[in-house]
Order: C-alpha cells, then structure tokens, then sequence
C-alpha cells in the first residue's frame, strides 16, 4: 500500500540539502506506509526544524520534496581528510515508525570508503544494531562526518579498503581524494 | 445616629456633615452591593476600615476641635508604631495597619500610614473639627476617604482597581513570573519599612518619594509621580491619598501572586530538569509521563513510547540497556504528596504494561 503523501506541503520550505544537485537522485521509491504519521510525523517535523535552526557543521539535511519521510542530506568533505572538498549526498528515509526504527541512509555520491559499500550503503553500528530513539538526524550526520576522518576498520562493509587503510594509510589516501576528485565534485 | 447628632450639636460649622454622612451611608450601601462581587479580602478590609471610621467619628465628634485633632494624630502615631510589628500582632490589634497586612507586604502599612499622616496634617489646617472625623476615617485608606469626600467616584476606581487585581490574578503564569522578580527583594522592603517608619515624623515628604522610588523599578507604573525627584507627589497633590492606597494596592498585587505561584512552584522546578514533551515523540508531557522514571539512567520518555518499546526490544533510549521490570519509584522531592501520587502512578502502569 502506497501511503501517498502523508505530509504534503510540509516540508516544502526547508531548504536543506534539496534540490541542491540531481546527482544520482533515485525516483519511484515507495513511500511509507501513514499508519503512524500522527508520532512520527511530528518528530520528523521537530528535527526539521531544529536542522534548520542548528545543523551540524558541514552538513545540511531536509526533505527532498513534499514527503516528510524522504530527505536528502549533504556533507562537506572535513579538511585535513582525503574527503577534503568533496560534496556528498546521502537520501536519507524515514520508516513509518521511524523514533523506534532507524532511518536508512544511504550515499548516493560514490566515495571510496571502508563503511561504504558500491552501492551506497552505510554500515554505521548506530543506523543499525545500536540504533536509539533519542538519537536525531542531526547525531546520526555528526556521526557520518566523523565516520569520515576515522573509518571504523574493524567492522568494514569493504574489508579491502579497511585493509589498505590499516595497511598502506598513504595510498588509501591517494584513492579516496582521487575518488573525491571524480565523483564528489 | 448618635455619632451625627454629636457632631452637629458640638460643630456648628459643619452643616455640610451630616449631607456627608449620607452620602457616606450611601457609598457604604452600594460598596455592599459590590463587595458580593469581589472576594473575602476586600470585603475583611472594608469592613475593617468601616469599624475603624466609625469609632474614630464618636470620637473626634465627642472632643473639641483640637483635641479631636490630637486624638486622631495620636492614634495615627500609636499605629505607626504598631506597623513596625509583625504581622500577626499588627492584625490583632486591628489597626489602620491591618487593611493591608492582610496581604503580607509589611511595607504597605506604612505607606498608608503615609497617607493618613499627611492627610491629616493637611486637613488640620484647612479644616475645622468636622474634618478630623472625615480625617480619621481617611486614614483607613482610599475607600473610607473617598466615601466621605468623592464618594461614589472614589469607590468605584477603588473598584475598578479591585477588579484589575483580580483579573490580574487570573493572568498568565508569564506575567506571575515577570512580578516573582519582584520578590525577591522581600527582605531588603523589610528593611526599609523600619526604616521610613522612623523617619517618618521628621521628614514627612521623602517618605513616599523613597516609597516610590522603591516600586517603580518594580514595573507596576501605578503612580506617574518621576522616582528620582523628592517631589513624587507635587504634581498631583490633590490626588494623594487615593492614589497611595492605589499603589499600596498594587504594591501588594506581587506578594498575592507570589504567594500563588508559590503553589506551582513544584511544577516550576520540575520543568527545569524534566522535559516538557517526549524526546520520542515530541507529544506533551502530561503529570504521569513527568512522574514516569522509567530508567536509571534518568531518560524520560512518555508512557506510550516506553510501552512500544518495550514492545520492541526493551532498551532504554538514553543509556541502551535493557529496561528494568519495575521503574524507578518516585524520585526524591520535597512534596511527599507528590511522591506517593508518582508511586502509585507508576506502579499502575506496570500492571497495565
């Protein structure tokens, strides 16, 4: 069952990170279900507003259209990292019982990265296992961005970047700003 | 009426006294009609100051002219220096100073002492004999005074007022918050009263423009007279002794709503440290939820995002362990009416989960 819009024209204002770039922007996706607008809805709505208040440095997040439930998210490469200059879009969204569910996130710029696999997918311990309903979009884009400087090697998605990583640290380097310089300009 | 009949037979001069008595009568009856509208206090005071007005007219009426004039003069001095006293003896003795102690603001008493003070030394030489009964009974404050002068008008901006402290006593907790600033400098209002009391006989004048000096930076801009200036009430001279009671009035109008947000102040120091909505859902706390300490960890969340989680895998939000069968009872607070009504709210909602 497709929920339609569960909040049309709620989200439309904020400006965030939508409509910035139409890079790899994935259309058609099912929306979800409005059996629980009423809570999570107004948590969503909450964090907007508070990203928009304060956002984390480097970051930027809102929803991508009308739907409250589908942002898009961007993060500024952190200087002093291979990811340095690069702009990173990540599609955030929301399950219907988002509070208590994680969100999915998901990179839609290509980065070489050992918590990133090709097609996107994060493997942040806090997006999954240790996922808490206290836990924003705001924390979960703080811990993106320091996922950046420190790639949690023990637990990579990529194990041959981690091994280069803990391995030959320059070279990793090197790929991931040449990454940078293809795909996150 | 004996105290009338007095009056006229020793004062010749005052023909116009009995025409103020009844108008007196009459701003007495329809100050009856109103008092039914407002509440116990104002009717404790007016029946006070009624007392008092009465006995004080036997007696001014009884004396000769300047000995009623030293009656009263005495009599104001006497409770002046009953004002200084605590509260409770100032009531006992039912005083002039009892009309506002009964709103716990020691200063107000000798604010209306002030008043009866001045007034009488202005009336004093003015007027004749007849004008000390009116004098006296002026001292009881504005709504005596302005039925034997300005009867009806007087009473009704008493009134009026009256009905302004009331709607402001209904008034939103924001603005009961901005006047609890003011009461803060309850002690140091404690000093003054000894204070201008024992000025108050050698320099009468700088007694109120200390008063006013003192509330203006109060925010209750009840009298326009400038703060910094000895000549608070130059310009409006005539209008003194209703505009003092005025301002006692409002003087008091902080401590009564102090005295209520007293009452909530549990509910204002809660609010400091637990959340006014559910950092799950971002839906209002109501009472149960703020009594609702689910985990040790001190995470406060509404009961039906703790019942889904529970539901779901059990953990706490705020520290991610797993939730403890029985919560918390009852944090330590000071109400312990408040700790057996969270205990027990908490306890029926396990039975219920």
């Amino acid at each position: 069952m497709y929920g339609g819009a569960p909040a049309a024209g709620i989200g439309t204002s904020c400006g965030g990170g939508s409509g910035s770039g139409g890079r790899g922007r994935g259309g058609g996706r099912t929306w979800p279900s409005t059996t629980s607008v009423s809570s999570s809805g107004k948590r969503i709505q909450k964090e907007m507003t508070e990203l928009s208040m304060e956002a984390p440095p480097d970051c930027a997040a809102g929803p991508k259209g009308d739907n409250l439930y589908h942002w898009v998210a961007t993060i500024f490469g952190p200087p002093g990292t291979p990811y340095e200059g690069g702009i990173y879009f990540l599609d955030i969204t929301f399950p219907s019982d988002y509070p208590f569910k994680p969100p999915k996130v998901v990179f839609k710029t290509r980065i070489y990265h050992c918590n990133v696999d090709p097609a996107g997918n994060v493997s942040l311990d806090i997006l999954t296992d240790n996922w808490s309903p206290a836990l924003t979009i705001s924390k979960v884009l703080l811990a993106l961005r320091s996922m950046f400087t420190n790639p949690q090697t023990y637990k990579p998605v990529v194990p041959g970047i981690a091994h280069l990583y803990l391995g030959d640290k320059a070279k990793h380097d090197e790929i991931a700003s040449q990454w940078t310089l293809r795909f996150a300009r | 009426m004996v105290s009338d009949s007095i009056i006229n037979a020793s004062i010749p001069v005052a023909s116009s006294n009995p025409k103020d008595f009844a108008k007196k009568k009459r701003a007495n009856r329809s100050a009856k009609l109103k008092q039914c509208k407002l509440d116990a206090r104002r009717e404790q005071w007016l029946s006070q100051v009624k007392n008092k007005g009465s006995r004080q007219e036997l007696n001014g009426g009884g004396g000769a002219c300047g000995q009623g004039m030293q009656v009263t003069n005495e009599r104001v001095q006497l409770m002046e220096k009953l004002a200084i006293k605590p509260r409770g003896e100032a009531e006992e003795n039912g005083g002039y100073t009892n009309t506002y102690n009964d709103f716990d603001s020691p200063s107000n008493s000798p604010t209306s002492h002030t008043s009866s003070l001045l007034e009488g030394n202005d009336s004093g030489t003015n007027f004749t004999g007849g004008s000390s009964s009116s004098n006296s009974s002026s001292s009881g404050g504005c709504c005596s005074r302005s039925m034997s002068e300005e009867d009806n008008e007087g009473d009704d901006d008493c009134l009026d007022d009256w009905e302004a402290v009331a709607d402001a006593l209904a008034a939103t907790d924001k603005k009961q918050e901005q006047l609890n600033s003011s009461l803060d400098s309850a002690p140091e209002r404690d000093d003054n009263v000894v204070h201008m009391s024992s000025q108050q006989e050698a320099s009468d004048p700088k007694v109120p423009a200390k008063d006013t000096s003192q509330q203006n930076p109060k925010g209750r801009g009840a009298v326009p007279g400038s703060p910094v200036g000895i000549h608070a009430w130059r310009p409006n001279d005539a209008f003194r002794p209703q505009s003092l009671p005025n301002l006692s009035k409002q003087y008091t109008f902080p401590m009564n709503s102090g005295r209520h947000y007293q009452g909530c102040s549990v509910w204002g120091c809660k609010s400091l440290s637990i959340p006014t909505s559910c950092p799950i859902c971002c839906e209002d706390l109501d009472f149960t939820d703020t009594s609702f300490l689910p985990c040790p960890c001190g995470f406060r969340l509404c009961l039906f995002c703790h019942k889904r989680i529970l539901e779901d895998d059990g953990r706490c939000p705020g520290c991610r362990k797993q939730y403890k069968h029985d919560p918390i009872e009852g944090e330590t607070t000071k109400d312990a009416g408040c700790l057996i009504f969270r205990a027990a709210r908490s306890c029926s909602m396990i039975s219920r989960s």
